[in-house]
């Protein structure tokens, strides 16, 4: 992973786990402040209930006592004492009355628990009431299950007594508990109050009732009321209403008991869980988006940063592969004072020596090699000259001395001047080639046709019966890759190769050339049986001039090595003493120059 | 002495009956057709009453429901009494100044009664019947045997008053006809304002706007007592509980005889009803036939639930009643509570599909073998036969209609009106018709 990305990767990493980390705190922090919202709401709905609920019950005690105080109490208390009741007479008085105070229930007995008047059952005139729960009339109002021609209710009833003779009459109002009771109450947004009337064992839908009547899906209600119904302890349930989590409600379930601790209604506070769950999926949204927002600033910042670190350390290395492809003019300008500047300073000082090293080097490679071309010309000059010299004081003495011998010593002089002159010229033609190589015309090569070529032109020389006995092995490697080379320069650099092997193998031998294909890489290797060179010949074998035979100028492996590099190619040497030598040449595809070449000969082709 | 010469005259033209005026008149009832053959409109006494102004019948009933003459001056029954000729009054008309001709009558006769063969002869109207019917003059006097001419989508009737302004449901305005074949009535017009409730017709009473209205029969007694002038009919008006089905069972019948015997119907008429009717355990009332007291009107408790303790398994029943009647819930609720005291279920609905149901239904006629046959249809039970030799087949008949169980009658009402001080020669007739050709306004006291 390039250097770029890796400084991505860490920003956009550490934008996002800052994002989920403060996206988390904040869901965390905002849960307990819904849930402890919610209980606040809870208890305020729940005592602002008891607080409605104990209002009602001193509204209810007020009006049954105005209720008691009337002129028809009264009239009918007297009416009691003076004996039984005439009940047609108040058969509609109990209604009227009801209606009047706006009570719901509202019944006169007399002291025998007979029911004179009612407003809830007007047909119950004469029947008995119960009222073994009363030991005492009490002062506040109470919960209290009337029984109804339609079923049961639950009330908030009051009792007042009228005591205008011997025989007390008794006044029971009281006001149902409905959803109009439920609706009566200032509820905050999200929440809602239910009730359930407890009219026997087990849960029974019809007498779970809202605001709007009866309750949607009440059996999601019915374990909190079996609960309850056990335990008459206040409790608090999340209700899954639906799939949807925005519809969860928390329900605190409140029992509700009468005055002889009998479960008679349940009420439910519902609190809607859809802000909570909102608010948590904007925080994650507003995460998301700062997430997003985040990891592109960090891809923008980080492509900033990384282009303000790395382009120097780029053009630093793109100087460094030109320094090391030969182009040791190579600067780097960083136009910054900080270690990257340095160290682009560095590098700068360091290709500007390097360079006057090399020139420092050629000078002396060069005055070198001149030194020792003179020493070679001087020393291959010298050979032919002193026979010459020689020759020419030989004839100069036969003339002085031996006039008569003169002319059969000019006749051998000049034979051995002229041989000798030859010579010279010989000398003279291979330097003068050597310094005429031309540049390689590169074409499509199959190099296995090369080696065989040269193969077939050495292996009809080595069969000659005069010559020592050297076996010739062909070793090609199938398929190799066509190659953009010089076919004529790399026959003669192998021509070389094979003659100096030739002559490593005096007594005869294995000459084998041998190739192989290696990736983009075609190889080439001559060896023979001879025997051998020594670490030290390797080392200088390739130095102009320099050669182990007697006769040899020292350019032939200096040609091969000259040609070999201009194919863009390496050759090298392995020798062990006494067990050959190999050359094993090297040569890239030069796919470049391939289409170079192409090019030129589509070219030259067009044009013709 | 002249000062109580002119206070003597004048008090005698205070109480001498004089033309004019116009009476106002307001009922719940709220009759959408004024066609006495419109078999659509309910049976309500108030409907017969509207009819009896505008049209007249060819036989009407007296006092003790025996017939006299009304539009037919007389009649004659030819021996088997399946052929009957009625003779037509002469100068009555109809209130378009047609005259009142034979074929009239009979084409109107025909229109209600399709069964019957009826046609003119002569100056005589002939009516003949597939089988014996000596009771045809008190059948006649029904309400549907109204005469009537219809022409051309109106109905124009003979009675002592023609419509002058019909706003169906809503208002009936009559005017007196000079050319009514028995005398113009005192009063010019009646005011008849309809689909009033009971409440609305006692402000408008105690206004001054209304001179006659409705009064609840559990309402008649406070009334009185609050100063009001009230009429009360003879008890006309049936209250009973009437099961959907004839009993399935011995049990289911004995159930149904539980409950009968459960139900206080004195409790009932006195603090329900607060007297305004009498209790009855037979069909019809008492004074209509005589032997009424001979079925069983009291509560036996104990023999109820000695009866239910009889039944292995009882019903749970239904009680059907109409949610627009406050006293029938009380009554219902109350039966329900009877029935509970002698262990028998009992829920009441407003609904109408019920196992039984609270009903009133009004005695159609003073005639007990035509109100009984009228009134065995009403509440859906088997027909009897219309005519009755004698009281001991009437009382047969009846009897059988109870023993079936489909019926269990309560109590028999009356009908009430609250009448103005204004109102003069008010009448009524013991069923509770109006006889207001005889009415007169007396002149407000400033």
């Amino acid at each position: 992973m390039i250097f770029q990305r890796k400084l991505l990767a860490v920003f956009a990493l550490t934008v996002l786990v800052s994002v989920v980390a403060v996206a988390w705190s904040i869901s965390s922090l905002t849960r307990k402040a819904f849930e402890k919202a919610n209980e606040e709401r809870t208890a305020a709905l729940v005592a602002q209930f008891r607080h409605e609920f104990n209002l009602r019950g001193e509204d209810v005690a007020r009006r049954v006592e105005t209720v008691a105080a009337s002129e028809g109490a009264t009239r009918m208390a007297l009416a009691l004492s003076h004996g039984s009741p005439d009940y047609g007479a108040y058969l509609n008085e109990a209604r009227s009355t009801a209606d009047n105070q706006e009570l719901d229930f509202l019944e006169f007995i007399d002291n025998q628990a007979t029911i004179i008047s009612s407003a809830q059952w007007p047909a119950k005139f004469g029947y008995k009431e119960n009222l073994t729960f009363i030991s005492a009339i009490p002062k506040d109002a109470f919960l209290k299950q009337e029984e109804l021609p339609d079923g049961a209710a639950l009330g908030l009833f009051a009792v007042r007594e009228v005591n205008l003779g011997e025989k007390p009459l008794l006044v029971i109002g009281g006001r149902r508990i409905d959803k109009d009771f439920l609706a009566s109450l200032q509820l905050p947004a999200g929440m809602r109050a239910m009730f359930y009337q407890n009219l026997g064992a087990g849960f029974s839908p019809q007498f779970l009732i809202d605001t709007s009547g009866t309750v949607q899906q009440p059996d999601r209600i019915a374990p909190i009321i079996r609960q309850l119904q056990q335990q008459q302890r206040e409790t608090t349930t999340l209700v899954h209403w639906s799939s949807n989590e925005g519809d969860d409600e928390s329900i605190d379930a409140i029992p509700l008991t009468g005055r002889d601790n009998q479960l008679l209604g349940i009420l439910l506070i519902g609190n809607s869980r859809r802000p909570y769950v909102e608010l948590r999926q904007r925080i994650r949204s507003a995460a998301l988006l700062s997430g997003g927002a985040g990891i592109l600033l960090a891809i923008l910042f980080s492509g900033w940063a990384a282009a303000r670190v790395t382009r120097p350390v780029e053009q630093l290395a793109r100087a460094a592969r030109e320094v090391a492809s030969g182009n040791w003019n190579a600067q780097v300008t960083i136009p910054s004072s900080d270690e990257l500047g340095e160290l682009a300073e560095t590098f700068n000082r360091m290709t500007r020596e390097l360079l006057a090293q090399r020139e420092h080097l050629v000078q002396a490679e060069r005055v070198a090699a001149w030194r020792e071309l003179a020493r070679r010309l001087a020393h291959e000059l010298k050979n032919p000259l002193f026979p010459l010299q020689l020759t020419v004081e030989n004839l100069l003495r036969a003339r002085q001395q031996s006039p008569q011998q003169f002319e059969e010593i000019f006749q051998e002089s000049s034979s051995t001047l002229l041989a000798e002159i030859a010579n010279l010229k010989a000398i003279i033609s291979r330097f003068s080639e050597f310094s005429r190589m031309p540049q390689p015309q590169f074409q499509q090569v199959q190099l296995n046709d090369v080696v065989q070529n040269v193969g077939r032109l050495f292996q009809a020389q080595l069969r000659a019966p005069e010559h020592v006995s050297i076996e010739c092995k062909l070793e090609l490697a199938e398929p190799m890759d066509l190659i953009a080379a010089d076919p004529d320069l790399l026959h003669r650099a192998l021509s070389n190769l094979v003659l100096n092997a030739m002559d490593a193998m005096p007594q005869g031998g294995t000459l084998t050339l041998q190739t192989r294909q290696n990736g983009d890489l075609s190889f080439v290797e001559v060896s023979d049986t001879g025997a051998g060179l020594t670490p030290q010949e390797c080392e200088r074998l390739f130095t102009p001039y320099y050669t182990s035979k007697p006769h040899g100028t020292g350019l032939g492996l200096a040609i091969v090595q000259s040609v070999i590099s201009d194919h863009g190619g390496k050759i090298s040497v392995r020798s062990e003493s006494g067990h050959g030598t190999t050359f094993v040449i090297e040569l890239p595809r030069n796919a470049d120059k391939l289409q170079t070449a192409d090019q030129a000969l589509d070219a030259t082709a067009r044009s013709h | 002495v002249a000062s109580s010469l002119v206070c003597i005259l004048d008090a005698s033209a205070v109480a001498r009956p004089h033309y004019g005026g116009t009476l106002h008149v307001e009922m719940r009832a709220a009759p959408t057709s004024l066609d006495p053959a419109d078999s659509n409109q309910p049976n309500w006494i108030e409907s017969r009453n509207l009819f009896s102004l505008i049209f007249d019948t060819l036989v009407s009933l007296d006092e003790y429901g025996k017939p006299e003459p009304a539009l037919a001056s007389s009649w004659q029954a030819e021996p088997g009494s399946q052929r009957w000729q009625f003779f037509l009054r002469h100068r009555a008309t109809f209130q378009d100044g047609a005259s009142v001709t034979p074929d009239a009558v009979a084409a109107s006769l025909r229109r209600t009664n399709p069964t019957w063969k009826v046609f003119s002869e002569g100056e005589a109207v002939i009516i003949e019947r597939d089988s014996p019917a000596p009771n045809l003059p008190a059948e006649l006097t029904l309400p549907r045997n109204s005469i009537a001419k219809r022409e051309g989508g109106k109905i124009s009737g003979t009675g002592p008053f023609a419509v002058s302004q019909w706003d169906p449901g809503k208002k009936l305005l009559l005017a007196a006809r000079d050319d009514y074949w028995d005398g113009r009535a005192f009063l010019d017009t009646i005011d008849i304002a309809m689909g009033k409730s009971l409440r609305e017709q006692l402000i408008s009473f105690d206004l001054g706007k209304a001179q006659v209205i409705e009064i609840a029969p559990e309402q008649a007694h406070r009334a009185v007592a609050e100063g009001r002038h009230v009429e009360s009919s003879s008890p006309v008006e049936l209250i009973a509980l009437v099961f959907s089905r004839d009993p399935r069972a011995p049990d289911d019948g004995r159930q149904r005889q539980a409950l009968a015997l459960s139900i206080d119907r004195e409790l009932l008429n006195t603090v329900v009803l607060q007297g305004g009717g009498e209790p009855g355990g037979g069909l019809l009332p008492n004074w209509m036939t005589g032997y009424g007291f001979l079925f069983p009107a009291s509560i036996d408790l104990g023999l109820a639930r000695q009866v239910r303790g009889e039944i292995p398994h009882t019903t749970s029943w239904t009680l059907g009643y109409d949610p627009a009647d406050p006293t029938a819930r009380v009554i219902a609720e109350r039966i329900a509570l009877n029935a509970r005291d002698a262990g028998l279920g009992m829920q009441i609905a407003s609904t109408s599909t019920t196992d039984l149901r609270l009903v009133r239904i009004p005695l159609i006629s003073l005639d007990p073998q035509i109100a009984l046959g009228e009134l065995a249809a009403g509440l859906g039970l088997p027909p009897s036969k219309s005519t009755f030799a004698s009281v001991d087949e009437l009382y047969g008949a009846e009897n059988k209609l109870l023993q079936s169980q489909r019926v269990i009658p309560l109590l028999h009402l009356r009908t009430a009106y609250g009448v103005s001080n204004t109102v003069k020669n008010w009448r009524m007739a013991r069923d509770g018709s109006w006889r207001l050709s005889d009415v007169w306004l007396a002149a407000e006291k400033p």
